[in-house]
């Protein structure tokens, strides 16, 4: 099976770190895994502060860079999202059709794919999940509180056998953080709120790193979290994933 | 003003804020408890769904059943196609009764078409009777909630309007206090009362009848005590058979509140002997919205509410930063089909979490609509310069992969190298209260490559 | 075109295509409840009492041991005529029975999933009574519960005006405080008349 590895635009560029870590965690689980260097974004900046027609060339670069794989593999919730759900814009080939079907976020691909939980990691701290948004009500990668249903979390399922982590529980589950892209700076003070009650909710329930499957609420939380000095650090589950051993 | 700006206000009170989003939280949480304890909760919400798209799929046939039936059983239907019509008909009926005193019960389109003000200039008393109502009204605001239309306010405010109008004496806030002068207060409108107006939860075709739900009783004391009831219905109100009501009733007070029904679920169907009943069906924007495929869901709205108490932007902005009569998620996807321009701020105030969705009891894709509206907002309205160019250079860096990697590496330079006091200039709104990341020096991309480049040569030699 | 023509007008242009009413077979949402305990304890929490009684001349000494105090009362049961300080009769106006401290009514209906009683407008002959006393006391018998809503309007037919009331009457609308009594009634109890005395 081939597989085409996309690392999202903010990622790529604020935080390789990340693409890193899910590379060396794909590659460990004996993926053979390909980075096309022609991708750029998914769109969805644009699209979600309503410019979903400007974003149409992005569309169609990604559906250019992945259009060979079986897979595409991306460390990203929200973009996986987007490119199943509003990759309508586009003309429906069967090349388009393909690539929307066929994208995954990292840990449903590992849960559901690769059918794998012990990825064979070791991270002796407290964890508190953010269950980002896109992720968890479009993708369905755990039950939210809103349904319902039997609990699950593909985080969880992994997270739970890493060597050392304790899952702390929270007293909102999956509220949003407040990022929502542009939102985070036309609804300024209403995202601000957000965070910082998000953050006071992994402090208060003694978490030390507060770990997502989407950087951009992190990167959002990380900068509350750096201004205000708190003691708590995020990190995305992709490193968390591909640490120890 | 812009919801943003209002959200801004909001938020200066950061304790208020915080008292907000636990008052609504907390509803939202007892929902919980209560749906989750339904077996078949979700299938519920799929059948709320289907009736609803059903009737709408239906509805000029279900509403000549209906007015077919409610003729029958001697109740008298009125036709409105917009808000002035609908308060000249509530007008024109009052001045046939010689009704100078009304009560009326919760009815948000009597809000949407603003009928107070409509009647009061014309000399008619309208008491609003639902504690929560009669307490924005003396205030003179409007409501904030749908369900708990004065949610915004706390005890001690209500205390100091009470003393003010009712004459109640300082009780530091007692709402067991507050709530008995309410009583004696309301009771004598009732008494008093010329004629009662009630909304309509749910018109039932095959019946001719309908049902109005309350927790205090206030809606039936009105209309059944004043020789003239009025209900006013949107036209959207209406499900085929009085069975449905055995889904839609499980759902709603479950989603408003967590009770597992109303305290009073009453179900009109004649006047009684010698009185006078009236339906007025209001259109008022709501065709129109029919013909709209990707926002004609928003119709299946049953009013609970949910949607508010789950959002955490409402929460944290409260229902006046919404400007407009159904606040929250479901107010911003019905509001852009009723004025554009106005308010045209409503579908970004939300982070597209979905929460609302998820939530409503008909299943309503709120967050999907809000993304709609942003795609027609942006382009049927003028937008801000910076955004129009933004998105333009955005979109065509995106396109081109060297130009967006050579874009990108300058800004990481920038982001390492520029002074604080430039980086963090007043346009950077991002960084008013929070860090910008780091920019590293490589990109994930450059590694990459460097990484291939490695292994190529390690192969080669 | 008045108004009416030009709605349904617009609404057969506007609407769209239509599809089929779906069949609600209500037996999926059957979880096998107790409907008894289950009643009991939804109209407890949310603020009713639930009196069982062994036989209806247990209604009487129940009333009297419920409500000591009350004066002015009236039962639509037969055989509780001692219980009326009136007669419907010389109520010349609803608005006359605003001191009415006890309305006693019997039911055939209610449900176990919430605690909501039914009540047309053939057990009471002026509707307003059910809101404006200040104590509402129904008399069930078991056999009259049902599970659910769905069964609930399966027994629903003819009424003119009909209502379902579940606990007393009660507002949130301060602060989100719950007080019983907003309106309507003040407090809402059930006589419960056991299966095996009922005839």
């Amino acid at each position: 099976m081939s597989i085409g590895l996309f690392i999202p635009c903010y990622i790529d560029q604020l935080y390789p770190k990340v693409g890193i870590a899910t590379l060396e965690l794909l590659e460990k689980l004996n993926v053979q895994v390909t980075y096309p260097s022609g991708q750029t974004c998914c769109g969805q900046p644009m699209a979600n502060a309503g410019y979903e027609r400007e974003s149409l060339g992005a569309c169609q670069n990604f559906v250019k860079n992945f259009k060979d794989f079986d897979y595409v593999v991306t460390p990203s919730g929200s973009c996986a999202y987007h490119v199943k759900k509003h990759y309508n814009i586009m003309e429906q080939t069967p090349t388009t059709q393909k690539v929307r079907n066929n994208i995954f976020e990292l840990c449903d691909f590992i849960i559901n794919v690769l059918k794998i939980k012990d990825v064979g990691a070791t991270f002796p701290f407290r964890v508190g999940l953010h269950q980002s948004c896109h992720g968890l009500r479009g993708l369905r990668l755990g039950s939210c509180s809103e349904r319902v249903g039997n609990h699950y979390s593909y985080m969880e399922d992994l997270l739970q056998q890493v060597k050392g982590v304790r899952i702390m529980p929270l007293n909102r589950a999956d509220e949003c953080c407040g990022f929502g892209g542009t939102f985070a700076v036309t609804e300024e003070a209403v995202s601000i709120k957000m965070g910082k009650d998000k953050i006071k909710d992994h402090l208060n329930n003694g978490v030390e790193i507060i770990t997502a499957t989407d950087m951009s609420c992190l990167m959002h939380l990380e900068g509350l979290i750096m201004r205000n000095k708190q003691p708590i650090k995020v990190m995305h589950i992709a490193e968390i994933l591909n640490s120890g051993s | 003003m812009s919801h943003p700006k209002l959200a801004n206000i909001f938020n200066e009170d950061e304790k208020k804020v915080d008292w907000h989003d636990k008052a609504l939280w907390f509803v939202r949480h007892k929902r919980d408890l209560s749906a989750h304890k339904v077996k078949g909760w979700e299938t519920l919400r799929e059948f709320g769904h289907q009736i609803k798209a059903h009737t709408l799929a239906n509805l000029d046939q279900y509403l000549i059943e209906f007015e077919k039936n409610a003729l029958s059983n001697g109740i008298e239907v009125h036709w409105a196609t917009n808000a002035e019509e609908h308060n000249k008909i509530v007008h024109r009926i009052l001045k046939e009764c010689q009704a100078k005193k009304v009560v009326k019960s919760k009815s948000m389109l009597t809000e949407e078409c603003h009928l107070n003000p409509f009647l009061e200039e014309r000399g008619i008393e309208v008491i609003d009777t639902d504690l929560g109502e009669r307490i924005v009204q003396l205030a003179k605001e409007s409501p904030s909630h749908i369900v708990l239309p004065a949610i915004h306010k706390n005890r001690h405010e209500v205390d100091d309007l009470f003393q003010q109008h009712l004459n109640t004496k300082p009780c530091n806030g007692d709402p067991q206090y507050l709530t008995q002068k309410a009583r004696k207060h309301l009771r004598e409108k009732f008494i008093n009362a010329d004629a009662a107006i009630t909304g309509v939860n749910f018109a039932i075709a095959e019946t001719g009848g309908f049902v109005v739900c309350t927790n205090e009783g206030n809606a039936d004391m009105g209309a059944h005590l004043a020789p003239v009831h009025i209900a006013c219905m949107g036209m959207e109100k209406l499900i085929p058979k009085q069975d449905h009501l055995g889904v839609f009733l499980r759902l709603l007070a479950r989603s408003a509140t967590g009770q597992p029904i109303t305290t009073y679920s009453s179900h009109f169907k004649t006047p009684a002997k010698g009185l006078k009943m009236h339906i007025v069906i209001v259109d008022n924007g709501r065709s129109e919205q029919l013909g709209k495929p990707d926002f004609r869901a928003s119709l299946h709205c049953i009013r609970c509410g949910a949607c508010m108490n789950t959002c955490p932007i409402y929460r944290r902005s409260g229902g006046h930063s919404y400007n407009y009569t159904i606040p929250g998620p479901i107010g911003s996807i019905l509001s852009p089909g009723k004025d554009l321009k106005k308010h045209s701020s409503l579908p970004f105030a939300s982070t597209l979490c979905g929460s609302c969705s998820d939530v409503c009891p008909v299943k309503i894709d709120i967050h999907s609509q809000l993304y709609k509206w942003r795609q027609i907002i942006t382009k049927e309205m003028k937008q801000p310069m910076l955004k129009r160019k933004s998105m333009k250079i955005m979109g065509s860096l995106f396109s081109n992969p060297t130009q967006f990697n050579r874009f990108a590496k300058f800004c990481r330079w920038a982001l390492r190298n520029l002074p604080k006091s430039i980086l963090y200039a007043k346009p950077n709104v991002w960084g008013k209260s929070r860090e910008l990341p780091k920019g590293p020096k490589m990109s994930f991309t450059e590694w990459h490559q460097n990484r291939e480049n490695t292994k190529r040569m390690k192969n080669n030699g | 075109m008045d108004s009416r023509s030009q709605i349904l007008t617009k609404i057969k242009a506007n609407k769209p295509e239509p599809m089929d009413l779906l069949h609600i077979d209500p037996s999926i949402f059957d979880e096998g409840l107790d409907v008894v305990p289950a009643f009991t304890k939804t109209l407890e929490a949310v603020g009713g009492n639930v009196c069982p009684i062994d036989s209806m001349e247990a209604v009487h000494s129940k009333l009297k041991t419920l409500l000591p105090n009350a004066r002015f009362t009236h039962s639509t049961l037969e055989n509780t005529h001692e219980i009326n300080t009136f007669s419907f009769d010389a109520i010349e106006r609803p608005h006359d029975l605003e001191d009415l401290d006890i309305l006693m009514v019997k039911s055939d209906l209610a449900v176990a999933e919430n605690g909501a009683v039914w009540i047309d407008d053939s057990k009471f002959p002026i509707r307003v009574l059910p809101f404006i006393t200040k104590h509402l006391v129904f008399v069930i018998e078991e056999k009259a519960i049902v599970p659910y809503m769905h069964q609930a309007y399966e027994k629903i037919r003819d009424f003119n005006f009909g209502v379902f009331i579940s606990g007393p009457s009660k507002t949130a609308d301060i602060e989100q405080a719950l007080v019983i009594g907003a309106q309507g009634a003040l407090s809402l109890t059930v006589l419960l008349l056991t299966a095996d005395t009922t005839p």
